[in-house]
């Protein structure tokens, strides 16, 4: 009996494995293969195979080594302030009495709208001449801020559009955590007469812990496969300042058409967030218990 | 995609004959020209009974969804639109069908096309893959209203000498660009994005100092003294005398500026200058024109040639169908009706056409503009080179680099490639 429940798991599974294994698993044993030859579009085929040498080749390129620093760089400022304004917001919200839904829609609307259009609008709204931005900062007085002609402020302009677009990922996520909290622990705290800071301090964060290791972790996936507004927004530029990694492993793809870099370098992503991803499942596993 | 058979429900259960109907598929970019494609098809269907569906998209999409269609030995695309620096990618891939036996069969003439276009989007190595379809050779847009000033031309023959006018060499322009930077005007505005964007203006501004991109033996030549001229000029105009952002500006943001009456000039693409002249999108319309980018000396132009052509790929459906195609939109009724509509001709014969040149008074100067100018390095790898040089320009502009060191950095991957490509013999 039971093995034929087993049958009939396996039987209804099928189509689902199935569909996962040509649209998922199949691209990634192709590329981790491809890494492994000198495999170009111009000259499509697996005849020269080169070992280690695509990888050995990523690893001692310096505009690569750039991009993974750059993204580094880029991922622990956008977590780190995501996470410091999702969770003043998150807090905040928690306490809310009313309007708490109307909150959350003007909060969501960002982080619905494609990643595209977030690029092209900002791109309008923060055009060093006709931009919105620019002229109001004139009316008080400010001169024009050049936000993605110059090196550092388009690293910090990028980020904070990425920030404005995402940061509500963060509070949703954390403010579920905190919706979940016991009660008990504050009343306590209360008749013992600890302050605000305090029971933030001593309550929240230890019990918030584990959502706040899941949080951090899915976002980090995520801002390390930043694509779409460097792709709309800067082009990497100016100079390399905001060349991520992500954009540098497609333009090796579609641009150099050198498909065994291209694939070795995007295994050395996939390592890193396979990586991050292990951690993710342990911090849930324990969120679980 | 195969040529569909379409058998109307009535007929086949009537058991009456089958009515075929080719289709074809081509990608082509969102510009001016294509929407001119568009508006005749019509006209085109109706002759053959083939449709035509068009698929427009953005520039920076066409390269990534061509490549897996090429690849492949059996495409969606029937014929495909080519930018002229993918031609040496397409050519040593094999990507493109030769005409030579189609254009013989049918009698069709290439000799009324520019020679510079059948070059640059034409011929390779002695064969012909594809016919040049539009040009957007890059010329020198300029406000005639602030020429004609005359406060403008006082303050200039003071400043000067001599009188105020369209440039005839580079270092006039310059001295313009300089002159005109006042009262919330700007001397010029740039396009800096990289990669392609910076790439190709800065190569107007090479040529125009009298430089060139290789010597006969493909080694680079860019980084010369000439070429870090070129580019210390470039990064000039971009921190003195134009707006602040120009370096990450990209052709349609640059436009907007100089449309709206913000800058003196902007060297771009030549199909901009009948957007100029429309109101709905610009505050100068009657009050700019174009010209050839000027050179060291009055006789030498500045500027940057470019074109797209069409051709059959290897992995087209229907070549015969596409073929049909491409004979019926370059006929020489289809091009100059395209040019009557406000197309970029490639055909000596719609240059020279009176109703077109009555209709558009600058078809002459953008002739003169097009006979002069000069042409990127097209070879295997231009995709990449054009990616490096708009790197090291980019790191150059935002002061990461000195000019000499982006040059001679840009120069190093340049002569990699083309060792790599088999062009040092």
């Amino acid at each position: 009996m039971e093995r034929r429940d087993r049958r009939f798991g396996w039987m209804l599974s099928a189509p689902g494995l199935l569909l996962l294994g040509a649209v998922v698993l199949f691209p990634i044993v192709w590329a981790g293969l491809t890494s492994f030859f000198d495999y170009t579009l111009l000259m499509p085929g697996y005849d020269s195979f080169v070992g280690i040498g695509n990888y050995r080749m990523a690893a001692g390129q310096g505009e690569f080594l750039h991009s993974a620093w750059i993204t580094l760089l880029f991922v622990v400022a956008v977590v780190a302030i995501q996470f410091v304004i999702g969770m003043v917001v998150a807090l905040a919200l928690n306490d809310a009495r009313r309007g708490k839904s109307v909150y959350y829609l003007i909060l969501l609307c960002p982080l619905l709208i494609n990643p595209v259009v977030v690029g092209l609008m900002w791109r309008m709204i923060l055009h060093p001449t006709l931009g919105i931005v620019n002229w109001l900062l004139g009316t008080v007085g400010i001169a024009p801020v050049n936000w993605l002609g110059a090196p550092d402020m388009a690293f910090w302009t990028v980020v904070l559009v990425d920030i404005w677009h995402q940061v509500s990922f963060m509070v949703v996520l954390l403010l579920a955590g905190l919706s979940a909290l016991p009660t008990e622990p504050y009343e306590a705290a209360r008749c013992d007469g600890a302050t605000a800071f305090q029971r933030f301090w001593h309550i929240t964060l230890p019990l918030m812990r584990p959502v706040i290791i899941v949080t951090l972790l899915i976002r980090m996936i995520f801002a390390i496969k930043t694509y779409d507004i460097i792709y709309i927004m800067t082009r990497g530029g100016p100079g390399v300042a905001t060349d991520l990694i992500s954009y540098f492993i497609y333009r090796r793809a579609f641009v150099s058409l050198d498909l065994g870099q291209a694939c070795a370098m995007a295994v050395m992503l996939l390592v890193v967030i396979a990586g991050m991803t292990a951690m993710l499942w342990r911090a849930m596993r324990q969120v679980g218990e | 995609m195969r040529p569909h058979i379409l058998i109307p429900f009535g007929a086949f259960a009537m058991g009456a004959g089958a009515v075929q109907a080719q289709s074809i598929n081509i990608l082509m970019e969102a510009v001016p020209d294509t929407t001119y494609v568009q508006e005749l098809l019509p006209e085109f269907e109706e002759a053959t009974g083939i449709d035509v569906n068009l698929e427009v998209v953005n520039y920076a999409e066409m390269h990534t969804k061509l490549v897996p269609q090429l690849v492949s030995n059996s495409g969606s695309y029937s014929a495909i639109v080519v930018d002229f620096y993918w031609v040496g990618e397409f050519y040593r891939a094999g990507w493109m069908q030769p005409l030579d036996d189609r254009i013989e069969a049918d009698g069709f003439d290439t000799s009324v096309y520019v020679p510079a276009m059948m070059d640059l989007v034409g011929e390779v190595e002695g064969t012909t893959y594809m016919l040049p379809f539009y040009n957007y050779a890059m010329g020198l847009l300029y406000r005639t209203d602030l020429l004609e000033d005359e406060a403008n031309r006082t303050a200039w023959k003071e400043e000067h000498g001599s009188e105020l006018r369209p440039p005839e060499t580079w270092d006039e322009y310059r001295d313009q660009v300089a002159f005109f930077t006042k009262d919330g005007i700007y001397g010029v505005v740039n396009q800096g994005l990289r990669p392609d964007p910076i790439a190709m203006e800065w190569s107007n501004y090479l040529f125009a100092h009298g430089g060139t991109f290789m010597d006969e033996t493909w080694h680079a030549t860019f980084n010369s003294d000439e070429g870090v001229a070129a580019l210390k000029a470039y990064i000039a105009n971009i921190d003195q005398y134009g707006p602040v952002g120009a370096a990450s500006f990209s052709f349609d943001e640059a436009f907007n500026v100089f449309s709206q009456g913000q800058a003196y000039s902007y060297i771009t693409y030549n199909f901009f200058r009948a957007a100029v002249d429309d109101p709905s999108q610009s505050s100068v319309a009657g009050a700019a024109e174009i010209m050839g980018v000027p050179g060291p000396t009055p006789g030498e132009g500045g500027s940057l040639n470019g074109a797209w052509g069409w051709a059959i790929p290897r992995s087209s459906p229907d070549p015969d169908a596409a073929w049909e195609f491409l004979k019926w939109v370059e006929s020489p009724e289809i091009a100059k009706r395209r040019a009557l509509m406000g197309g970029s001709p490639t055909r000596l014969d719609v240059f020279d056409d009176a109703e077109v040149i009555a209709e558009y008074p600058q078809t002459e100067a953008l002739k003169e503009l097009l006979l002069g100018a000069h042409n990127f390095p097209t070879f295997t790898y231009t995709p990449q080179f054009v990616e490096v040089l708009g790197r090291e320009l980019s790191l150059a502009v935002a002061g990461e680099k000195s000019a000499r060191e982006a040059l001679d950095a840009a120069a190093e991957e340049f002569d990699a490639l083309a060792e790599r490509d088999g062009r040092r013999g």
